[in-house]
């Protein structure tokens, strides 16, 4: 357990500080573009599928940043330690991370007055949010390019702004339209592309 | 030595995935947004006909009219759109200014809000609004007529303190309401329409600002991709301090970097709007129209042309300065916000990044609006070349020294 921490606690302190810091930034920027005042359950929706859905791609898009220098990589993979087990570590931080950012919304709504489902709109966010990130941490595991995983994931974002329908249940912003039956089927999606990525990773040769 | 370079850059693109996704995406998202159903729009209006489209009014009357339907609208989902810092931020009152504006339009209108909303509703459910085109007409010609005795500056006054309510950068400030308002077209509108369709546009004219509309939307996200990879090529490769030590200037490498990349951002733009034109072409000639075969490539120029330069600049810039991938953020933050902070889909160009004009036409209302496009470019294009030049300045920087003024700035400092 403590060799876990003590790389968890390493990457966050050296190369994840950076990122969650532009996490903190885009939240604390909140106020200026979403109101959390007297909210009903669309409108609350919105806040975290045309707001929040941004933090989902800052926080797991750079998981792999360390290594797309190839010196750390081939540094890392000498090591006892599996590399899944590390990356397993950095993406459960991310986790943590990204339904702390989730609840903390949701606590400032309720406390603005607005009226929806908590649990629902926590839950459904949470799922929407990860998919959106695992897509940019896949796209961004297979080619070694962090670049790459932001635009894929960015493009996904803005390709749903006009061709939702097309996407069935891995369309995004359909909580503001009272539907959360995605959230089983996004939620299963993103751990495909968490796990595929982290194998992918795993058994990279060169 | 620029050239060598710059057919070196192109080809390095040309290798490059970010490129092909640039391609692909900028493609599908056109190809997908222009439907043929516009060749519907090229005949010449019929009288008799309930919908011709709309038209932008300054007329008081049709002002106050408006504005108050967009009021009870907005109040009746008590939900009021606000550009407070020119990004959207929607506003949600609580109980009491709710109260507070259905009073302000129970002034404006001499009526009870119920009577008001059941008019509303009444309004509404005579149109078919499950369709695209029923909704537009439903939105189009709903206005609330006020009541009898109130002034144009009676009514600014009652709009001030819903501005006061709903809070800074609704659509009741007294510019927005100076800039007019959507109203639905007469049949002589219409076909004074049309004839400028044919006479100034030539046809493909105004299809050459729709294909701007859509391409700018996306091309204000897709370089910024383009000029974080090539920025951070070198970096990724560990070669930055071979190409320092080349004998080439700043200038040269980071030029002959920057127009080989807007250079290939905007070959399959124009490649695009070449082949999206044809049919229109075609069109313009089968109803006796000779078409402006040029338009594409004249408006691709002036419209599109200074975007992709300034977003491509602005990423060079910030990403040179930050050796990371911070200004994706930065940018799409930029891109989004300038779209979303669209009041209107025709003109009010400001100083936006997209500038819209997502209407078929309109050659007229275009025309006098042409001057404020031209500033927004010419802007974009100053900008751009800001930011190249203190790219070139940052890049001489950090190849002399061998430090940036972030990040890495004090790790080689003596």
């Amino acid at each position: 357990m403590e060799k876990y921490l003590s790389v968890g606690g390493r990457f966050l302190c050296r190369q994840y500080a950076p990122h969650l810091l532009l996490v903190l930034l885009f939240c604390l920027m909140s106020g200026f573009f979403v109101s959390f005042r007297n909210l009903n359950a669309s409108q609350a929706a919105k806040v975290m599928e045309m707001y929040l859905a941004f933090t989902g791609i800052l926080l797991m898009t750079p998981l792999f940043m360390p290594e797309q220098d190839r010196e750390i990589w081939l540094l890392e993979r000498s090591k006892a330690m599996p590399l899944w087990q590390l990356y397993l570590v950095r993406v459960l931080e991310a986790l943590v991370f990204l339904a702390v950012v989730v609840a903390i919304f949701v606590f400032l709504m309720k406390k603005g007055g607005s009226v929806f489902p908590v649990g629902k709109l926590w839950l459904g966010a949470f799922a929407e949010i990860l998919f959106l990130g695992s897509i940019g941490f896949f796209v961004s595991g297979i080619t070694n390019q962090a670049v790459l995983g932001y635009m894929v994931s960015v493009l996904y974002f803005v390709a749903n702004i006009g061709a939702s329908k097309y996407l069935g249940k891995f369309a995004l912003f359909q909580m503001m339209k009272g539907d959360y039956g995605f959230a089983p089927a996004m939620s299963a999606a993103a751990l495909a592309f968490l796990g595929g990525g982290i194998l992918i990773r795993e058994r990279r040769q060169a | 030595m620029f050239g060598t370079l710059f057919l070196k850059e192109c080809k390095q693109i040309a290798k490059s995935m970010v490129y092909y996704i640039y391609v692909v995406v900028f493609v599908l998202f056109l190809t997908s947004q222009f439907s043929s159903g516009l060749t519907d729009y090229m005949q010449e209006p019929k009288p008799g006909k309930e919908h011709y489209g709309s038209v932008t009014s300054h007329e008081p009357s049709a002002v106050i009219e408006k504005t108050l339907a967009e009021l009870v609208l907005e109040a009746s989902d008590n939900s009021f759109s606000t550009y407070p810092l020119g990004f959207y931020k929607g506003v949600t009152l609580n109980e009491q200014e709710e109260q507070q504006v259905k009073f302000i339009v129970e002034q404006c209108t001499g009526k009870s809000w119920d009577q008001t909303v059941q008019e509303m509703e009444r309004h509404f459910s005579s149109y078919e609004r499950d369709t695209m085109q029923g909704a537009l007409q439903a939105q189009t010609s709903y206005s609330v007529v006020p009541k009898e005795d109130l002034s144009y500056e009676e009514f600014c006054g009652f709009m001030e303190k819903v501005c006061a309510i709903v809070g800074p950068g609704s659509s009741y400030r007294k510019e927005s309401l100076e800039a007019g308002v959507s109203v639905p077209m007469t049949y002589e509108q219409a076909k004074e329409e049309f004839e400028d369709l044919c006479s100034k546009d030539q046809i493909t004219g105004a299809a050459a600002r729709l294909f701007c509309d859509y391409a700018g939307i996306i091309l204000a996200v897709l370089p910024i991709f383009l000029g974080v990879t090539r920025c951070l090529r070198d970096k990724r490769a560990q070669v930055s301090q071979v190409v320092y030590a080349h004998k080439a200037s700043a200038l040269h490498l980071i030029g002959s970097r920057y127009f080989a990349n807007v250079f290939m951002a905007f070959f399959p733009v124009t490649l695009t709007a070449f082949v999206i034109q044809m049919p229109y072409q075609y069109h313009a000639k089968t109803i006796g129209v000779a078409p402006d075969i040029l338009a594409f490539l004249k408006y691709s120029l002036v419209w599109l042309l200074p975007e992709i330069m300034a977003v491509l600049a602005v990423s060079f810039l910030i990403t040179e300065f930050t050796e990371n991938v911070i200004s994706i953020f930065i940018q799409v933050f930029w891109a989004l916000g300038s779209l979303f902070s669209t009041v209107t889909l025709r003109g009010d160009f400001g100083l936006k990044l997209t500038a819209r004009w997502n209407l078929w036409g309109g050659a007229n209302e275009f025309w006098l609006q042409r001057k404020e496009l031209f500033l927004n470019r010419g802007f974009y294009f100053g900008l751009a070349l800001t930011a190249l030049a203190m790219t070139v300045v940052i890049y001489e920087k950090k190849r002399r020294e061998g430090e940036t003024l972030y990040g890495k700035v004090f790790k080689r400092r003596r």
